[in-house]
């Protein structure tokens, strides 16, 4: 439950970041750039004079959506084509799995990356090369979900009334399928915001001034030595909220299967 | 797999060909003048339609070609043989640290459940597989080589260390077959940071997901049967409960490569590596299409060929899966 | 249990293990440069074009005339002890008389034929730097006529000029290559070009001995050099892209000297005592291009506002901690015609009322695409593009930054579909031409072009400046042109910077040609 916790904390942080941050995250004290950690600037300034609490503040809302966009598009893509897949079973289902496995081919990072620098770079193309490197997860994981389902009994029975496929596959499947699901989702929030720091960090993701915390890392990375704050504190941001996501994960799989419970 | 791999030769065209820029501008640079590059798109034969650029591209794959990098101006495949070594050789450190720390890890953690083994052990993973792979670079490399000056700096050897005669491209094993102590030292020494920082997520995926494959194991009964006989606990461990949780530890391994070869990217950019990670990079920046190409289907190639070789091993291990 | 102790076992030992001995300061004879090589894709001199790789040529291939240190007026003689230059009617005839007894590091002699072969080489090749011989010096191939061994004489037509051709030949272009050894490695027609790349067959001090890409270059000295031998044996240039690995390596003597220092990092150095700086001049502009047909920045009154909205020093100041010299005109200080008019600076209110007079005192909205990466005197392209957009949204202007990877931006710029673009520019051969002629004629499909500002009395200006002998006039034609532009063109120059190297104390002797590189010969320890 610490998870929640902490993924709570990040979720206020974001909403309310305008209301919390002490200083707009683009403003520039140039001349006292680069000051450590003070009263007025709690976590130092940055290179060019910017606090940066205030931009990790406004870096958690970037973060926050880059996950639940990727989430919500790989995770609807990917449950469709899964349930489709599973539902459906023969040539379509062997289809629509080897366009899984083709996706599934390539190194996550680096598929990431063509895309991203075939589309340009911007937070926008590296939300949705990041949805296209994670979905197959969704699909093979509501695919496995289906099949079991699909030989339950009680859909024969709603056959038997006479209810259409689709209706089956949304009142029925779906909702059964959903728990594994959700902690993907959850693990997959982290896995996001890491990749998506990641490609900002290489120059492919969100690029300055954005606030955005792998821009923050990349930044700063020349003042290791000298204006150590400068890129730890957003790195620190990183792996926090990422941590927070996978607990949470942990904790909801935990709390879903009592098997699992007994053995983790 | 064949199938696999000719979608993924579709994909990766497709990406590398969406592309908005035009780079033949910055191969030739600023002041490449009309004939130039119209002389340049024949020559890369830019100016066919896609469809037919795609079949030449298959072709040539399969002949090993894989182009000429508009960048370096030389085939892709041999710019992929120069940067290749340099990732297999941290590539493969860092995986065998994940193996060597992360599988005891997660079995002592299982075995000593509860106790402050397992409670650290579970920390370090969660934190470990939450952790983004640039900044811990530049952590380490931050503390151990700037303030502590333990280890060196970026780069695969000592600046004045000259390189073994090229062998292998590993430099472990290049130094070693000539007989070169100073650079064998030099090159591990080199390597203890990349490969750890590359090396922790998986250890972490690693750690988990033993640790829960033994509990899994554990509390199964014929091994309860087996204690209840009185056979020594170690034996017990390492005879069935070993053998059995190794095959859900064995997929975790294969899935877990791929992250190593992403996490290559990044720290190779950290630890100024001269391998396929930056070359991707570079390429990608320089919108260097053939040279992209080629190393995302090298990669995926890698990728798959690795977890092809995991699925035999688990039809070995797992006599119920192999009439799947 | 036990692998794992083996593992502590290892990792401890290799923490403590014997170090090999370069971890302490480097070897006497032995120079280690540390700086960005990835842009090192070739060190063959018909094709070098980079930063880094016309750095390693221009120390390992001998050209037939030089630049010496700093000075960028007076061409010295190199392999060509002697030149004349003569008016033959149709064409320029420039004699050229070689020094004798030089030989090549492969021990061969140097002779006229491997003269002609070099520059034939080049325009047969057609590679980056081809344009130099073709374009500007309107060199065929066969132009190039071996006399006897010692003497080459070539052709120039009467449109180039012979004095730009000389000025082309000191840069690596004009580097002479063996031909025997170039044609012994010849693969294909490639006139050697495959086995050139990552090996040398020059008369310079230093021979090429080995690039590894991304990772290094290392020079020795050239045992047949004709000249004096160098006083460091060997150079390594080591590829350290992180620029505060660059400075820690100084500090403890790892590097000898560090190319990329950024403004805090020099400043961080001078209370250093094993380590001191040294400023290198450089030719580049760092500009910000406005596309002229785009409104409102076709109104010449708005292009004004925005000049005058602009802290050029603060930038100056606070960016580069001094590292730049504030130029607004086109051509740069060093370069003959440098005109140091710098009339403008930040004036909030005389921008508004520019913008008022234009029927714009609401302000507008503008973007401006700004490259990746660091921009030249250490600071990112970001972070002046941020700072220029806090400037102008004082004016009411409201700039959207789109940072684009540096081939796309060029794509989109030479479209001539950028609005604001931010970006520099480095003149190829030490001539104001270089940078007049691409900032003032539309029709040379140059800068001029990309921003869509066309004015024929800057063009004829810059044409008329370009081929006139007479110092005194040509003084006159630049300064009238670059007064011109600089409040009617579509340029705001934002300054010329300098680059800062970090060297130990003990390294002497090192000196940067602004057209960006060094001699190694000239260093001592």
């Amino acid at each position: 439950m610490l998870g929640a916790v902490i993924v709570l904390l990040y979720a206020l942080a974001a909403l309310a970041a305008p209301l919390l941050a002490p200083h707009p995250p683009l403003t520039q004290y140039l001349e006292e750039r680069l000051a450590p950690p003070s009263a007025q600037f709690p976590l130092g300034l940055d290179q060019l004079g910017r606090d940066i609490f205030s931009r990790l503040l406004f870096g958690a809302r970037l973060s926050l959506m880059v996950g639940l966009v990727v989430v919500v598009i790989a995770g609807v893509l990917g449950t469709v084509v899964g349930m489709a897949a599973g539902f459906a079973g023969g040539r379509v289902d062997h289809a629509l799995m080897r366009v899984t496995d083709i996706f599934f081919a390539f190194p996550s990072l680096i598929l990431a990356m063509a895309i991203a620098a075939a589309l340009g770079p911007s937070l926008t193309n590296a939300m949705i090369a990041i949805a296209m490197v994670t979905w197959p997860v969704y699909a093979r994981l509501s695919r496995a979900q289906t099949l079991v389902l699909v030989r339950q009994e009680f859909l024969e029975a709603a056959r038997a009334v006479g209810a259409g496929d689709l209706h089956i596959l949304a009142r029925h499947v779906l909702p059964n399928a959903l728990s594994p699901l959700v902690v993907q989702a959850s693990f997959n929030m982290g896995d996001a915001i890491l990749i998506a720091a990641g490609l900002s960090f290489i120059g492919f993701g969100a690029h300055p001034p954005t606030p955005e915390w792998g821009v923050m890392v990349s930044e700063g990375r020349d003042y290791i030595t000298t204006q150590w704050w400068v890129p730890t504190f957003p790195g620190l941001a990183i792996l926090m909220a990422v941590t927070g996501f996978n607990l949470l994960g942990d904790g909801i799989r935990d709390m879903l299967d009592p098997r699992l419970r007994r053995a983790g | 797999m064949g199938l696999v791999l000719l979608g993924v030769s579709v994909l990766t065209f497709f990406i590398a060909h969406v592309v908005p820029a035009d780079p033949v501008l910055v191969a030739l640079g600023e002041h490449a003048r009309e004939d130039q590059i119209q002389a340049y798109r024949h020559a890369y034969g830019l100016d066919r339609p896609v469809g037919v650029q795609y079949l030449i591209y298959v072709h040539r794959l399969l002949a090993g070609d894989f182009g000429i990098s508009i960048r370096t101006r030389r085939p892709v495949a041999e710019d992929l043989g120069e940067f290749l070594p340099a990732t297999v050789e941290l590539g493969g450190t860092a995986w065998l640290v994940a193996l060597l720390l992360g599988i005891p890890a997660g079995i002592l953690s299982a075995l000593y459940k509860d106790r402050i083994f397992d409670h650290l052990s579970r920390i370090g993973s969660l934190i470990g597989a939450s952790m983004p792979v640039f900044w811990l670079g530049l952590l380490l490399l931050g503390s151990f080589y700037y303030r502590l000056r333990w280890l060196p700096g970026p780069g695969r050897l000592d600046i004045s260390a000259i390189p073994p005669p090229l062998r292998t491209g590993l430099l472990l094993i290049d130094s070693a077959l000539a007989g070169d102590g100073a650079v064998f030292w030099s090159a591990l020494r080199h390597l203890v940071l990349p490969a750890l920082t590359l090396g922790l997520f998986s250890t972490a995926v690693i750690a988990r997901m033993t640790r829960s494959a033994m509990l899994e194991v554990l509390y199964q009964d014929y091994i309860r049967t087996a204690r209840a006989k009185g056979l020594a606990r170690a034996r017990i461990v390492l005879r069935h409960a070993l053998r059995n949780a190794m095959i859900p530890t064995l997929t975790i391994v294969g899935i877990s490569f791929g992250n190593l070869l992403s996490g290559a990217v990044l720290t190779e950019t950290v630890f100024a590596w001269p391998g396929l990670g930056r070359y991707a990079t570079t390429s990608a920046i320089s919108l260097d299409f053939p040279a992209v190409m080629g190393v995302t289907i090298v990669a995926a190639v890698i990728y798959t060929t690795i977890n092809l070789a995991i699925d035999l091993l688990y039809a070995r291990l797992d006599p119920r899966v192999r009439y799947e | 249990m036990r692998i794992r102790i083996a593992v502590v076992v290892m990792l401890v030992g290799v923490l403590f293990a014997p170090q090999t001995p370069s971890r302490a300061a480097t070897a006497s004879d032995t120079l280690v440069y540390v700086n960005d090589i990835s842009d090192m894709i070739s060190l063959d001199p018909a094709v070098v074009y980079e930063f880094s790789g016309v750095l390693v040529a221009q120390n390992v291939y001998d050209t037939l005339v030089t630049f010496e240190g700093e000075d960028l007026t007076t061409i010295k003689p190199r392999l060509a002890q002697s030149w004349t230059i003569r008016d033959a009617g149709l064409t320029w005839k420039v004699t050229f008389k070689l020094r004798p007894g030089v030989k090549f590091s492969t021990g061969r002699p140097v002779t006229a034929k491997a003269v002609a072969f070099s520059f034939d080489r080049v325009i047969a090749l057609n590679k980056s730097p081809a344009f130099l011989f073709k374009e500007v010096a309107g060199l065929n191939e066969g132009d190039t006529i071996p006399v006897g061994d010692d003497t080459v004489v070539v052709s120039l037509p009467k449109t180039a000029s012979p004095l730009a051709f000389l000025n082309i030949l000191t840069f690596s272009v004009g580097g002479i290559v063996d031909p025997e050894e170039a044609m012994a490695h010849q693969s294909g027609a490639d006139r050697g070009e495959a086995w050139l790349r990552n090996h040398s067959a020059g008369a310079g001090p230093y021979v090429l001995e080995r690039w590894d890409p991304q990772s290094r270059a290392v020079l020795v000295a050239n045992p047949n050099y004709w000249g004096p031998k160098p006083r460091l044996s060997r150079v390594i240039i080591q590829h350290v892209p992180e620029t505060s690995t660059q400075k820690f390596m100084l500090e403890t003597g790892d590097a000898d000297i560090a190319a990329d220092l950024t403004p805090e990092q020099a400043q961080d150095l001078t209370s250093k005592a094993d380590v001191k700086l040294q400023d290198g001049k450089l030719l580049q502009l760092v500009y910000v291009g406005m596309n002229v047909k785009q409104p409102p920045l076709d109104n010449v009154k708005v292009r004004e506002a925005i000049r005058w909205s602009i802290d050029y020093d603060g930038i100056i100041r606070s960016l580069l901690r001094g590292g730049a010299r504030k130029v607004q005109t086109i051509v740069p200080e060093g370069l003959f015609g440098f005109n140091s008019s710098a009339p403008f600076q930040q004036d909030i209110a005389k921008a508004k009322a520019l913008l008022a007079e234009a029927g714009l005192a609401g302000g507008f909205a503008v973007e401006m695409l700004v490259p990746t990466g660091p921009a030249p005197g250490g600071p990112k392209w970001s972070d002046i593009a941020a700072k220029i957009q806090s400037d102008l949204a004082k004016a009411g202007i409201k700039v959207d930054i789109k940072e684009t990877v540096q081939a796309q931006l060029l794509g989109v710029y030479r479209a001539q579909k950028g609005q604001m673009v931010m970006i520099l520019w480095g003149p190829d051969f030490p001539d104001p031409d270089g940078n007049a002629t691409p900032f003032s004629d539309y029709a040379a499909h140059s800068i001029a072009w990309r921003n869509q500002y066309n004015d024929t009395a800057a063009a004829t200006l810059a044409k008329q400046a370009a081929l006139e002998p007479d110092l005194t006039k040509r003084r006159t034609l630049y300064k009238q042109l670059t007064d011109k532009v600089l409040h009617e063109g579509p340029y705001i120059v934002l300054y010329q910077p300098t680059k800062r190297f970090g060297l130990r104390q003990n390294v002497q002797g090192f000196v940067w040609n602004p057209m960006a590189y060094t001699e190694f010969r000239t260093v001592s320890k």
